[in-house]
């Protein structure tokens, strides 16, 4: 699909070398593991992600992801078990409930949702991790820089 | 100026030494060493990175063991592979070595960089940046120690079903003191009162006698202490160390006088509906609630005795008894404690209430019968002894049994039972059995026949000319009602538009297994989660179904679900092994210190933590006016410390610095 390819935008072309920074906040028990099996699956993605490894996403209060932005992440991915999977019941279900909350906060900080993807990768999902992986590089790439002006308010 | 070189010697001047796992090549063929070196010794407290071939081989561990002993770090990272693979393993080098094992970090270059990064140099610099990471964090880290609790090993069995028994009796064959507590006067639940029971057709009581004997009179009975009439009232503490307060009925008749006679009965001049027999015939208010009903002695009902009732001065029951103080009317309702490290709930399952289907006229019709009531019916210690009659005495010609009776249905339970259909043809194989001639009509909306021996009996009704199967898409589709000369008339809804009308004489409805009130009520008092349709929720369904979200709490048989008699067996068992294997007489119970910690001065007392935890690890303590986590039940998932406002909450090992600071070197 030609509409599709970024590469003929120029703006897009300016950001070719665009390198963004992104934070990962990754559960233990599911998507840790599934970081983990995307490794021993040697499968090959962008390194613009750095994993933060916290018990459950149920642990990630929203200021983590503030915090992020406004350190100069250019975007944030929280990834957990699936529903229904979480090793401790059902906290992953507060963690959509608050991501959900928190994207109404970026978006009034002007901080596009884009910028902030909650996601689910199972202990076994190892292809699905570095998908995402590669697509949020991808996402935040054609985006640009955040508009630190935004971040500013994170503060 | 004292003051600042304190917290100099608390703070920046923390030493972190960094091992580096080369894992043969895994790492080092692209990662540089040397380059993560230099871009990682700029930062405060670094004081050495070291390369070792494979650190998690025994070569490796010692060494790095006895490196920490020789440069004494303040905290060590660790970079290397999976912390899901060896955190414990560089816990316990770093314990070895003198070090706090929560002073140690590890960062996986291995999984998350090394293997899934094409380039080098990027490579590198996300190492870096990890190691960094794990350095600022590092040295926030808190010495933690893995605190030791006293357990007590005894366990407290509620519900004194197939399920319970089992469980009861293994643990006590251990050598642990148990105590089960039984609502009712007899033990044995829901299977001692069929005649017989599937897929083999044995004697329900046959089945049960020995279990019951060996929990009364075995070798282990010492072991084994059973109150009957009795109820958990309350429960207080954690895993380990529980007290229940159990408060038993007066049953007036003494265990250890009573000789079983039943001398005292036929005086007894009140008598009422008998509910262990579901109604269908009388009892006297001294009597056994069953033939053959363990254990073998008499108990008086309080509300149909004229005495307790206050309506006479009656003794004519102790009058008659032969055993000096074997009938004892001034027994009273006794309290007592128990100290348990954990509980086994087996509060089993209930019927499904059939009225609830008016098109099917339980409850209305003369010898429309639900299966529990049928089932006492069929049975030898049941209100016709075993003979198959119906109200009138004459015995039936043309049963309809009707299946799937509140289940799979939304309107009512949803779920299948799995067990109404071999008892269905349970049924069928025994009417067959008793009443020779008689016809049996199978109402069925599915079959559920699932299991290696389940198959047989409906096999063999079906090889009965005298079995009808009738397959229907919807319950309302069918209406029973009542014909002339004593019949009972089905009506079927067909598709085709034409009603078609059969004729019975009895209609056994088998329905739904729901949970009982006990289990209800214990889900209450025990404050535990239930499902959607009432039943116990487990922690986990497939592989800790015997385990309660609440650590030392665990269930057994149908208080979590429907099941059988052998799975309600086998998890009887699997919750002792739970009990066995994690309390352990003389071992103390290890706490991790990776839990939440309630700082009560900044507790606003707004709760928001305690409706958040799925462990009910958190309560609010009225002295302190703050919430507490109780550190047993705590598992460290960490939503409390999110969810409270207060910033009141601490996240042992992950805490809001910790991980600010992580964020910030990732990011610098």
């Amino acid at each position: 699909m030609s509409t599709q390819t970024v590469a003929l935008n120029p703006v897009d072309a300016a950001r070719a070398d665009f390198e963004p920074k992104i934070v990962g906040f990754l559960c233990n028990w599911c998507s840790y593991a599934g970081a983990d099996k995307a490794g021993t699956s040697q499968l090959k993605y962008p390194p613009n992600v750095c994993v933060l490894r916290v018990m459950c996403t149920g642990r990630i209060d929203p200021q983590f992801v503030l915090k992020a932005f406004e350190q100069g992440a250019d975007g944030v991915v929280i990834l957990g078990c699936h529903p229904g999977d979480c090793h401790y019941k059902e906290q992953n279900y507060r963690a959509i409930q608050r991501h959900r909350i928190l994207l109404r906060v970026l978006r009034q900080l002007g901080i596009e949702e884009e910028r902030c993807r909650f996601d689910f990768v199972s202990a076994a999902e190892g292809e699905a991790f570095a998908r995402i992986m590669s697509e949020m590089t991808g996402v935040i790439k054609r985006m640009g820089p955040l508009n630190r002006a935004a971040a500013e308010g994170t503060r | 100026m004292l003051f600042v070189l304190q917290i100099e010697a608390g703070g920046l001047a923390v030493r972190i030494g960094v091992y580096f796992c080369n894992c043969g090549t895994n790492i080092s063929e692209k990662i540089d060493c040397a380059e993560v070196k230099r871009l990682a010794e700029s930062m405060p407290g670094f004081a050495y990175i070291k390369s070792v071939e494979f650190l998690c081989s025994e070569a490796g561990a010692t060494a790095m063991e006895s490196d920490i002993r020789e440069n004494r770090p303040d905290r060590v990272v660790v970079a290397a592979c999976s912390v899901r693979d060896h955190e414990e393993t560089f816990r316990g080098v770093s314990s070895r070595a003198g070090l706090n094992p929560y002073l140690m970090q590890m960062v996986n270059i291995r999984e998350h960089i090394a293997w899934v990064t094409e380039d080098h140099h990027r490579a590198t610099q996300k190492a870096a940046s990890y190691i960094k990471a794990a350095m600022a964090r590092v040295k926030l880290h808190e010495h933690l120690e893995r605190e030791l609790i006293d357990i007590c090993p005894d366990v407290l069995v509620i519900g004194a079903g197939p399920a319970g028994l089992k469980a009861a009796l293994a643990l006590a064959e251990a050598g642990r003191k148990v105590c089960l507590v039984e609502k009712g006067p007899v033990l044995g639940g829901m299977p001692v009162k069929y005649e017989e029971v599937f897929p083999k057709m044995e004697c329900g009581p046959c089945l049960l006698e020995p279990v019951l004997g060996e929990a009364m009179h075995g070798p282990h009975a010492g072991n084994l202490e059973i109150l009957t009439l009795a109820e958990v009232t309350e429960v207080v503490g954690y895993y380990g160390n529980f007290t229940a307060t159990i408060r038993q009925e007066p049953r007036y008749i003494s265990h250890e006088l009573c000789i079983a006679c039943a001398e005292c009965i036929a005086p007894c001049p009140a008598a009422s509906k008998n509910p262990f027999n579901f109604g269908l015939n009388e009892k006297k208010a001294i009597d056994f609630p069953f033939l053959g009903a363990l254990p073998n002695l008499p108990f008086i009902d309080p509300q149909s005795c004229l005495r307790m009732a206050g309506k006479d001065d009656c003794h004519l029951c102790r009058d008659a008894c032969a055993v000096e103080g074997a009938v004892n009317l001034g027994d009273e309702a006794k309290s007592a404690a128990r100290q348990v490290g954990a509980i086994v709930v087996s509060t089993g399952a209930g019927g499904y209430d059939c009225s609830k289907l008016p098109n099917l006229g339980y409850g209305v019709l003369r010898d429309v019968y639900n299966s529990l009531e049928f089932e006492r019916i069929l049975a030898a210690s049941g209100p016709t002894a075993g003979a198959l009659v119906k109200a009138d005495g004459q015995p039936p010609r043309r049963i309809a049994i009707i299946h799937c009776v509140g289940s799979l249905d939304r309107d009512h339970v949803g779920y299948c039972s799995g067990v109404c259909c071999s008892n269905a043809f349970k049924f069928n194989n025994l009417i067959a059995h008793k009443v020779p001639h008689a016809e049996v009509t199978h109402f069925f909306k599915e079959i559920a026949l699932a299991g290696k021996e389940e198959f047989t009996l409906y096999e063999k009704a079906r090889s009965r000319n005298s079995t009808r199967m009738v397959r229907f898409d919807d319950i309302r589709q069918l209406n029973v009602s009542s014909g002339g000369n004593s019949s009972l008339t089905v009506t079927r809804e067909r598709p085709n538009g034409r009603p078609k009308q059969t004729d019975f004489d009895m209609i056994v409805l088998c329905q739904a297994l729901i949970p009982s009130h006990g289990t209800a009520a214990v889900a209450r008092l025990l404050e535990l989660d239930v499902d959607e349709h009432g039943f116990l929720e487990e922690l986990h369904g497939r592989m800790d179904s015997a385990r309660s979200k609440v650590r030392g709490i665990y269930f057994a048989g149908t208080c979590q679900g429907p099941m059988d008699i052998q799975k309600a067996v086998n998890e009887g068992l699997a919750a002792a092994g739970y009990v066995l294997a994690g309390l352990v007489p003389g071992r103390q119970l290890a706490i991790e210190p990776v839990v939440a910690v309630v700082d009560a001065s900044r507790c606003s007392g707004c709760r928001s933590c305690m409706t958040v935890c799925p462990y009910k690890a958190i309560t609010f303590d009225t002295t302190a006016d703050a919430a507490a986590v109780n550190r047993v039940l705590c598992l460290g998932c960490g939503t409390c410390v999110a969810a409270c406002p207060n910033a009141a909450i601490k996240g042992n090992h992950f805490t809001n610095e910790q991980i600010y600071a992580e964020i910030e070197q990732v990011l610098s």
